[in-house]
């Protein structure tokens, strides 16, 4: 499959977020501002990439039996890894997110990869699979988190529009405006795909 | 996927993977202990800084001295002057029943017990709400507050501080943090004097 071909699906139609609603988790809790949802997808992507290299490599290895619990290990070290690297490199960007770092961990969109794709794939395909579902996250998570700080906070990552005294719609930070906003972009999102899908 | 596998090779696989992955973490903790050590520094020195913002020409010790008022833990840094005195302190204090936890904040008083400025270190309080508290509009009506001049309790307890909208419970928990690093100052003081 191109590459090109790749990206569109993870990107649009087979988005984890917004066409497959999986890792609704992190996606709800921690994108209350574009930054924040970057920064989430991002470590997820890295995670993703190197699970699945991981997993593609040791396919033949792996007992069927024991694979998912093979699989979380794998996982689990690669999120800790994330863990200790934010916090030794970016500090402010830990002090948000690493409540959710660890919860990566049971984010279903990795564990999904790992067992529908990079089990029974080659080392090359898993890891395009991992950088484009990767990135397909980040952008989902960027356009939800883009949106709720632009309505809740009167911002753009970080750089404030609205002045300071102006109410802005609180809904959105909060956990309800998650729901809303998403609710809103998967019609925008399944529009998209459907055009997109169209025309081919 | 292999199939036929006998009970050994399942132990052995996990094993080895567990194994390797511990070896990783242990290699990467070792990298990443130094800079995270050094990024905690780094914030509590800025935030002693900021607390202390009026103050010149101080030390403080290195490591904070730990106690207890209220029940809970606090740590304080005396901030001292080049003849030795004790000009003001650093305190850090753990704000009551926040929202969602209690929080870790830094209260700077001066050498008469009236608060100099606040600091948050590391809270969950909700974005856009309850983390008003770290902004100026809020955190301005704590300074040159003390003991003696103010009744330490949001507006609606009947105290003197404004609360953050729709963040009452922040604002209560914030209130009570300053409150206990005043206590704090008291308890030092009666214990110099005696």
């Amino acid at each position: 499959m191109k590459l090109s071909e790749k990206l569109k699906r993870t990107f649009f139609t087979e988005n984890p977020v917004t066409g497959l609603l999986l890792g609704l988790c992190p996606t709800l809790a921690v994108t209350s501002s574009a930054e924040n949802g970057i920064g989430m997808g991002l470590a997820t992507t890295f995670v993703l990439v190197c699970s699945n290299l991981v997993i593609a490599t040791l396919k033949n290895v792996i007992p069927n039996r024991v694979r998912i619990p093979a699989f979380i290990v794998v996982i689990a070290t690669f999120v800790t890894i994330v863990d200790m690297g934010l916090q030794a490199t970016m500090f402010e960007l830990h002090k948000t997110l690493g409540l959710f770092i660890p919860l990566i961990v049971v984010n279903c969109v990795i564990l999904g990869r790992a067992e529908a794709f990079a089990s029974k794939n080659t080392v090359w395909d898993s890891f395009i699979d991992g950088i484009t579902n990767g990135l397909g996250f980040t952008f989902a998570l960027f356009i939800l988190g883009a949106i709720r700080e632009v309505f809740g906070s009167g911002a753009i990552l970080g750089y404030a529009f609205w002045p300071e005294d102006y109410r802005t719609i609180l809904v959105f930070v909060l956990a309800p405006g998650a729901f809303l906003t998403l609710g809103f972009m998967l019609v925008g999102m399944n529009r998209i795909s459907k055009a997109l899908e169209g025309k081919k | 996927m292999a199939k036929n596998e006998s009970a050994f090779r399942v132990i052995i696989v996990l094993v080895l993977i567990a194994f390797f992955s511990a070896f990783l973490l242990a290699y990467v903790n070792n990298i990443t202990s130094g800079p995270i050590e050094e990024n905690k520094r780094a914030e509590t020195k800025k935030a002693i800084e900021i607390v202390l913002s009026t103050l010149t020409d101080y030390t403080y010790p290195e490591e904070p001295i730990a106690t207890e008022i209220d029940n809970s833990p606090v740590k304080y840094f005396p901030a001292q002057a080049a003849d030795g005195s004790i000009i003001g302190y650093a305190i850090i204090v753990k704000g009551p029943n926040g929202f969602t936890n209690d929080f870790d904040m830094m209260v700077g008083l001066d050498s008469s017990g009236t608060v100099i400025d606040t600091y948050v270190l590391d809270h969950k309080e909700t974005p856009g709400l309850g983390d008003g508290m770290a902004r100026e509009p809020f955190k301005k009506q704590y300074r040159g507050k003390n003991l003696q001049n103010s009744n330490w309790n949001v507006i609606k307890d009947g105290g003197d501080f404004d609360i953050l909208t729709a963040a009452t419970i922040t604002s209560r928990a914030f209130t009570g943090g300053v409150h206990r690093a005043l206590l704090l100052f008291k308890k030092l003081k009666n214990e110099v004097n005696v």
